[in-house]
């Protein structure tokens, strides 16, 4: 699905380059769920970006489903993302002044769908997650699990082939994690998307089929479960 | 997708409505002021523009060597023109408030009397050419003794409109003449440059005898000119070829004159002119409507530039919603439609209630500038058009400015971390905010300048008094004991015990002058002499004494001097600038010289300059005539418990001119009345200057809370360090400060060229200071450090632990 081949990001400062990814390979397959580990800094959330498309590598080479990122302009780039990608955050990044409900359709406005489909969707995944209830609520009204599944509602919403969650449950309490990994799982399983997630949890990163461990901007290691 | 953007709007626009309402207050402050100076502007364009003829009428006047204009007319010129001029469709004349006077109706029972100012003598034509909307009767006065009334007039005398046929007795200089109504008009548009309450027809004085002894008024004479002329000419006729066929003709029949020239004013350019030194004389001003077009301009787009400071300075706390909504998939234009809805909705409510504003404070501006606007004198020409454009092109371009930032935060530096986020143009909004300080600091010096000038205008010594002075307004019915009635009446008020002097004069001080003429000289006149012009007044014997103006050399006149009138006593007293302008010197030598007028006439004093009219001019020659004067008696008087002292002054001018109506003034205000425009002016920049520092107060406490959100951190830190409230509220004001005092430097030299420019329209003025220009600054920096050190204390006093572990 996906292809890294030595891709590098750096930042400049005071002349000298600072590495925050060196040569990094990667290949992720379709319906593959990886978990990326690493200490803080390693460079985890910038490989996650990079694979997002939200941020370009300063070398290498990137394919995401047979295309080559690293030629495509602005515009073929986030089309891509758009259509292909669904980005689940730790801090949830809902829209405060949007209910539950607007803040999932907000992805399909942005694709102009029709309205009647909207609502479609919308209901069949509000219906899926067991939110119904709290469709009309704001994002304040609502714990840190429950805006979490609507962060994961939203990215789910126009069917991504591929979730890319950073430490998504960092901001919940063990329980809520759980459930939260328990629903990746089953997206993964059942519906065949693919997963990739970073995460501090050493029992959350059991959940995927493999374990990809950064180091200094370098894959230290490679584990499939 | 548009309803989308609507509702999130509304829902941003509520949630930081603090924001919102100190954005939305700057707007609303704006336009509210934009619109009511559109309205004055509006007001002022479309001034005569109701006449149909409107493209086709010109006013005539006299174009003299000296470049001075003259625009009273021999009325004889009228006529003649017409018949040998082509391209003239028709002249009409009108002799302005000639025949102001008191007008009388018989009702049977009694007799109503009313005192008319605006009574002007016109050509049977007049109501069609100028096409003033006539409600009863044919709308001519062609006819001798004929009159028309407008519509309040007729309602006045009548209680209706029904008024044609009806009899009235006028009385004034002419004497007692009946006229027949045979018209009512609507009344003249209060932007109408051509103005009467009465008409009374022109034809009337071609009869001697009711001219009364009045020759010079004389419809067919060349003589006398005291008459406007205006022509209606074909659709494209050439003016300046018209022009110099009524030169010609008026050389022909005047041979003395071959150096005056006739020049054809278009009614287009009667009240605004269309360019600065303009050679003909217009009822409004170019450069008031300009400089309150100016000043709409700049209020307004204070109003936008606050908007864009304060939107880009919240932006910091949109950013992350920004960068959302870009993960999402929001493309640049579609983020920009949102954010351009949302400048929509604010603009679109804050002129929503600039307008409820306006509607509320209409009847106040009204009254304040003595005319009648509203909302509906935009609705002509041009101007609800080029409002609307001016407002939707300054909403896209401060509303897209912002959106364009917003738009353009890069999402993953957005989501990861405000720390990273730097908002750009800093130092644009810096500049804005001295872009509104320049322009507040101007309004504020402008202010401090013109009210010095007043008060300036105010305590110069006039060389005469004017407080304690009551003018009464002599008697119109003319009759042949009128001499004796204004006789006992003087007698009569003199006996008064609170009256300490009484004078009887012809014209008054701060009102004008009876007549202006040349051809006067001293008796080795030298060539030119007799061009120069000198200011008439009649005068009693008791005028200097009642207006403390001084004699300084001779005598003023005597009584024996009164009683034949100036024709046969042919004496003068003159002022220093009329001594000047004659050539003779400044010494009592001068003291029984006769001055040459048609005949001899003998200097008997010479009186101190005194400014007759306001400081606006320069004092002008006069020349005071002795006589039995009944234009006005000024009563020189203590002003306590008025009112008493009113009736007993009314009971014995009722006794003595019957049938008069009594009206008087107080001299201190009619000379005051001379600085309306001035007073008006200040005001209007009172109000602009208010509302300039008052929008751009908004715009710093935008950028001060922004910048105390922006630096809370180090804020926090500094606190913890162990910095004082004192140091923390200096670390966040001083930058502001500095913005301050740049505008201060950058706003005074163009203060100070406008304000120059406008003092020399003064003949008597005051010198700019430099304390004007510190105390605007220091007002602006007071204001300023008002605003930011709320915003700074506040920083300041917060709790560090909270601040920094927010972050
Ligand atoms: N814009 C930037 N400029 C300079 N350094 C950056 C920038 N963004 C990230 N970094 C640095 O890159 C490194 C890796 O960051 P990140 O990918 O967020 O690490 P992780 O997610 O593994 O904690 C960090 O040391 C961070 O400081
Ligand atoms: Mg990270």
């Amino acid at each position: 699905m996906l292809s890294l081949k030595q891709i590098s990001k750096y930042y400049s400062s005071g002349g000298a380059k600072t590495y925050v990814l060196n040569r990094v390979d990667l290949d992720v397959d379709q319906g593959e769920f990886v978990s990326i580990m690493g200490p803080s800094g390693s460079g985890k959330s910038t490989l996650l970006n990079i694979i997002g498309m939200l941020d370009q590598p300063s070398e290498g080479y990137q394919y995401f489903l047979n295309e080559p990122v690293h030629q495509l302009k602005d515009k073929q780039r986030s089309a891509l993302y758009k259509q292909n990608i669904g980005f689940v955050f730790q801090a949830y990044h809902l829209i405060d002044e949007l209910t539950v409900y607007e803040n999932i359709e907000t992805p399909l406005l942005y694709q102009d769908v029709k309205s009647a489909e909207r609502k479609a969707l919308v209901a069949d995944i509000l219906d899926r997650f067991n939110i119904v209830g709290k469709k009309d609520l704001f994002p304040e009204q609502l714990s840190g699990g429950q805006q979490q599944l609507v962060g994961i509602a939203r990215a789910l919403i126009s069917k991504p082939k591929l979730i890319l969650a950073d430490e998504p449950t960092g901001n919940l309490n063990s329980k809520q994690g759980e459930e939260i990994m328990e629903l990746f799982k089953k997206l993964n399983k059942e519906d065949g998307v693919t997963v990739i997630q970073v995460t501090h949890s050493e029992k959350n990163a059991q959940y995927g089929s493999r374990i990809i461990n950064l180091l200094d901007g370098k894959i230290d290691s490679s584990i499939i479960l | 997708m548009f309803k989308n953007h609507l509702k999130i709007a509304f829902r941003s626009l509520w949630r930081n409505r603090a924001f919102s309402a100190i954005n939305m207050f700057g707007l609303i402050l704006g336009f509210t002021v934009f619109i009511f100076i559109a309205e004055y502007v509006a007001y002022e364009w479309n001034a005569n523009r109701f006449h149909q003829n409107f493209n086709q009428l010109s006013r005539l006047s006299f174009l003299y060597k000296t470049g001075e204009s003259n625009y009273y007319l021999p009325p004889g010129l009228g006529p003649t023109l017409k018949s040998n001029v082509p391209g003239i469709k028709q002249v009409v004349r009108i002799g302005e408030n000639v025949g102001s006077g008191v007008l009388s109706i018989n009702t049977g029972a009694s007799k109503n009397v009313f005192r008319e100012e605006r009574v002007s003598f016109v050509d049977g034509q007049f109501l069609k050419v100028f096409t003033f909307p006539v409600l009863q009767g044919n709308g001519l006065l062609n006819e001798p003794q004929t009159m028309a009334l407008s519509k309040t007039t007729a309602i006045k005398y009548f209680g209706n409109v029904n008024a044609v046929g009806k009899v009235i007795q006028v009385n004034n200089q002419f004497g007692n003449t009946d006229y027949t109504v045979t018209s009512v008009y609507q009344d003249m548009p209060q932007n109408s440059d051509i103005q009467a309450d009465v008409l009374l027809s022109y034809k009337t004085l071609e009869s001697a005898a009711l001219r009364n002894g009045n020759d010079w008024a004389d419809p067919t004479g060349l003589g006398s000119e005291y008459s406007y002329l205006y022509i209606l000419t074909n659709e494209n006729a050439n003016l300046s070829q018209i022009s110099a066929q009524a030169t010609n003709l008026w050389h022909k029949l005047k041979p003395d004159s071959k150096n005056d020239h006739v020049g054809l004013q278009p009614f287009q350019n009667l009240h605004i002119a269309p360019g600065f030194s303009y050679q003909f004389q217009t009822y409004g001003s170019l450069l008031l409507l300009i400089a309150f077009l100016s000043v709409a301009m700049l209020i307004i787009v204070i109003a936008w530039v606050n908007y864009i400071n304060l939107s880009t300075a919240q932006a910091l706390n949109r950013a992350r919603e920004v960068g959302v909504r870009k993960v999402l998939g929001a493309s640049r234009g579609q983020l920009t439609l949102q954010y351009l809805t949302e400048t929509f909705v604010l603009t679109t409510i804050s002129l929503g209630v600039a307008m409820l504003m306006v509607l509320m404070l209409q009847a106040a501006y009204n009254s304040f500038l003595e005319k009648q606007l509203s909302l509906a004198v935009l609705n002509a020409g041009w101007f609800w058009l080029g409002g609307a454009t001016l407002i939707i092109s300054g909403t896209l371009l401060a509303g897209g400015y912002v959106s364009w930032v917003l738009s353009s935060f890069n999402p993953l530096k957005t989501i990861r971390s405000k720390a990273f986020l730097k908002v750009g143009g800093l130092s644009l909004r810096r500049g804005l905010v001295v872009f509104q300080f320049v322009t507040s600091i101007i309004f504020i010096i402008a202010t401090i300048v013109l009210y010095e000038q007043l008060q300036y205008m105010q305590n110069q010594d006039l060389g005469m008094k004017v407080e304690q002075r009551l003018a009464v307004t002599g008697p119109s019915i003319i009759n042949s004991s009128q001499r004796d009635n204004s006789i006992a009446f003087e007698n009569e008020v003199r006996q008064l015990p609170f009256v300490k002097q009484l004078s009887a004069s012809n014209n008054i001080p701060g009102q004008g002058y009876n007549f202006s003429t040349a051809g006067i000289t001293k008796s080795n006149a030298n060539p030119g002499d007799d061009k120069k012009s000198y200011a008439m007044l009649i005068v009693d014997d008791q005028f200097f004494k009642t207006y403390d103006i001084n004699i300084k050399y001779g005598t003023g006149f005597t009584l024996p001097m009164l009683a034949h009138g100036w024709t046969k006593t042919k004496k003068v007293v003159l002022n220093e600038a009329a001594v000047r302008q004659l050539g003779y010197n400044d010494n009592n030598a001068i003291i029984g010289q006769k001055i040459k007028w048609n005949n001899d006439f003998e200097i008997v004093g010479v009186v101190k300059d005194y400014h007759h009219l306001g400081l606006h001019e320069q004092i002008k020659p006069m020349i005071f005539l002795p006589a039995v004067a009944d234009g006005f008696f000024t009563l020189k008087m203590e002003t306590a418990n008025m009112s008493t002292k009113m009736e007993q002054i009314r009971s014995l001018y009722q006794k003595n001119f019957p049938g008069e109506p009594f009206s008087y003034s107080f001299l201190d205000e009619v000379y005051d009345k001379q600085y309306k425009t001035e007073y008006q002016l200040g005001k209007i920049f009172i109000a602009a200057a208010f509302t300039a520092v008052l929008i751009a107060c908004m715009g710093l406490l935008g950028l001060a809370m922004f910048a105390a959100r922006r630096r809370i951190k180090e804020i926090g830190i500094r606190k913890i360090l162990g910095a004082n409230v004192f140091s923390l509220v200096n670390l966040i004001s001083a930058d502001f400060l500095k913005l301050v005092v740049v505008a201060l430097v950058v706003a005074s030299p163009i203060a100070w060229y406008i304000m120059h420019r406008w003092l020399e329209g003064f003949a008597y003025r005051i010198t700019m200071q430099w304390w004007m220009f510190a105390s605007a600054g220091l007002m602006a920096l007071f204001i300023a450090f008002a605003t930011v050190s709320i915003q700074a204390i506040k920083a300041a006093v917060s709790n560090p632990v909270k601040s920094l572990r927010s972050e």
